[in-house]
């Protein structure tokens, strides 16, 4: 009874663990995968914060709320931009599937950490207008999701 | 009013165990992946927890004591201990994501970091706990966190369009697996059916001092209280599903479950909202810590419960403590409290069958029920739901891997 509780406390542990790996990736189509995924998760917080930003300008939430929001979502930019920047493309076709994609999320994240400044400073007038690039990026990293998922 | 008063053991134990962290992340989130094309599986679960729910308070008003304890008696030490030490460590993970969902409303509300809030958090829960009643403790949270009906006045404001239709034609949308749509529908029927709602209604009821005059009352709280903190999880689900899906969101922080509610009540309603957070967290917060110390002493047999005053029952306060500190300390590591809850409820769903068959063979002796044993109708869905939970606790794990926890 005690093994039988230990292994299987053991194999949960191990499944959690395992559920938090990433491997390393071989091919284009997987790396092309992943590089979906990332924009995916970047177009989400980019949509997330033109949502708060209209919130903003439509006075409907309060300054210390938005600043969480915003703050999360640039984290969250950040995080995937990170973790997809840290993966190896293992051939040319990759290495430039990756460079674009950088590109793009980079200027994402500008406007992402202009709209947490603007946000903790008080000044939610102008979180609308800081946003607007995100409408811009949002399609252009839905058309990369499109292309590539 | 004594009748609405009374049935508020249910609300909170609805609300806390229904509307906790978990839950508001967990439907929020498969709301804005799957719209309504998972309400099925809240449904699945409320009829579940209805059936279970009510047997376990059934027990504890015609016997005087508690699930736990009986299981231990009937069942032996060994089942029982393998029943607590799955229970207490999700419970654990639960308490833990709960503390952090109260010092995340408080971020919200006031933009300092929520790990500053822990330590203040995880006091004030141990203070209610050591220096609060019972009764006037689960009516002021199950009442408070009835602001979360806020949720279904935003969805009224949003005028939402083919949510039913969504909800009528489940299946995971185009970028969507069905290893996913699975997977998550194994964590929202584990989230509905958590184990320490259970154990926190049945020790309730031995608490509040329900005899089997108090049936009635016993039936209303779960027919009332848990399909009611199911509608509240359907109507939260709704809001992400008309606002977040459409634009493409998914939902990552407790932050984003506020978003819909702006939208359409502006400042008022996000306000109601966050109390509402507040009270569900910090009412699950005080049910997982004293399911932990009811489990606990009512397996060893100690004195429990706040009936008794502290000093009468040292080790189940002790456990009670004990609990909620290390509870706090876990969350200041600034382990992601979401994903600590996401664990905790698909865990739980592992575990499922360790607690509720236990259940169902108390629910079926004589000695403890006389003539208050399930009848056949009960005996007959209870038995085709445990048939449920061992499929749903044999699929967790394989479909948690398959899909890298529904990522």
């Amino acid at each position: 009874m005690r093994r039988g509780g230990g292994a299987l406390i053991l194999a949960v542990l191990l499944a959690v663990l395992l559920c938090a790996c990433v491997g390393p990736v071989r091919s284009f189509e997987v790396y092309e995968g992943k590089a979906a995924t990332t924009a995916e998760s970047v177009a989400s917080a980019a949509q997330t914060a033109r949502l708060a930003a209209g919130e903003a300008a439509d006075a409907r939430a309060f300054a210390p709320y938005l600043s969480i929001v915003l703050s999360e979502v640039e984290r969250d930019a950040g995080g995937s931009e990170d973790v997809f920047g840290a993966i190896q493309p293992p051939d040319g076709r990759s290495a430039e599937l990756r460079t674009q994609l950088l590109a793009l999320i980079d200027r994402v994240t500008a406007v992402l950490a202009d709209l947490r400044i603007a946000a903790r400073n008080g000044e939610l007038g102008r979180l609308e207008d800081i946003a607007a690039p995100l409408g811009e990026l949002g399609e252009q990293l839905a058309r990369f999701v499109e292309a590539h998922a | 009013m004594k009748r609405f008063t009374e049935i508020t053991l249910g609300i909170l134990t609805a609300i806390g165990g229904f509307v906790d962290i978990g839950d508001l992340v967990a439907n929020a989130e498969t709301g804005a992946r799957f719209r309504m094309g998972l309400a099925w599986a809240v449904v699945v679960g409320v009829v579940g927890i209805v059936v279970y729910a009510e047997m376990a308070g059934r027990v504890a008003a015609v016997s005087g004591r508690p699930v736990f304890d009986l299981v231990r008696e009937r069942l032996g030490a060994r089942v029982a201990l393998a029943n607590l030490l799955a229970s207490f460590f999700i419970n654990f993970l639960t308490l833990a994501a709960e503390i952090a969902g109260v010092a995340l409303a408080l971020e919200l509300a006031s933009s300092v970091n929520y790990l500053l809030w822990i330590p203040l958090v995880a006091a004030l829960v141990w203070l209610v706990l050591w220096r609060g009643s019972f009764v006037p403790m689960e009516r002021v949270f199950g009442l408070l966190g009835l602001a979360l009906v806020v949720f279904g006045v935003a969805l009224w404001h949003l005028h939402p369009e083919g949510l039913l239709a969504s909800a009528m034609h489940p299946g995971p949308p185009t970028n969507e697996s069905w290893g996913t749509y699975l997977f998550f529908a194994v964590a929202l029927f584990g989230a509905t059916m958590t184990p320490y709602e259970v154990f926190f209604f049945s020790s309730g009821a031995v608490e509040e001092r329900w005899t089997r005059r108090d049936l009635n009352v016993e039936r209303a709280n779960v027919l009332i209280g848990f399909p009611l903190g199911g509608a509240l999880s359907l109507l939260l689900m709704g809001t992400t599903a008309t606002v977040l899906a459409p634009r493409g969101i998914t939902v990552e922080h407790l932050s984003q479950v506020g978003l819909p509610v702006a939208l359409a009540l502006g400042k008022v309603g996000l306000a109601v909202l966050l109390v509402g957070i507040f009270a569900a967290t910090f009412g699950a917060a005080l049910e997982t810590a004293l399911s932990g110390g009811y489990t606990v002493s009512q397996y060893f047999g100690w004195q429990w419960g706040k009936f008794v005053r502290p000093n009468k029952a040292p080790r189940f306060h002790l456990v009670v403590l004990l609990a909620t500190g290390l509870g706090g300390l876990l969350m200041l590591t600034a382990v992601d409290p979401i994903k600590v809850t996401e664990y905790s409820i698909v865990l739980a769903a592992a575990a499922l069958p360790l607690t509720y068959f236990p259940i169902l063979i108390v629910a079926n002796d004589r000695d403890y029920l006389g003539d208050r044993v399930n009848g056949r109708v009960t005996n007959a869905i209870a038995t085709v739901y445990l048939g449920l939970l061992v499929v749903v606790a044999t699929a967790t794990i394989p479909l948690m891997i398959m899909t890298k926890g529904g990522a």
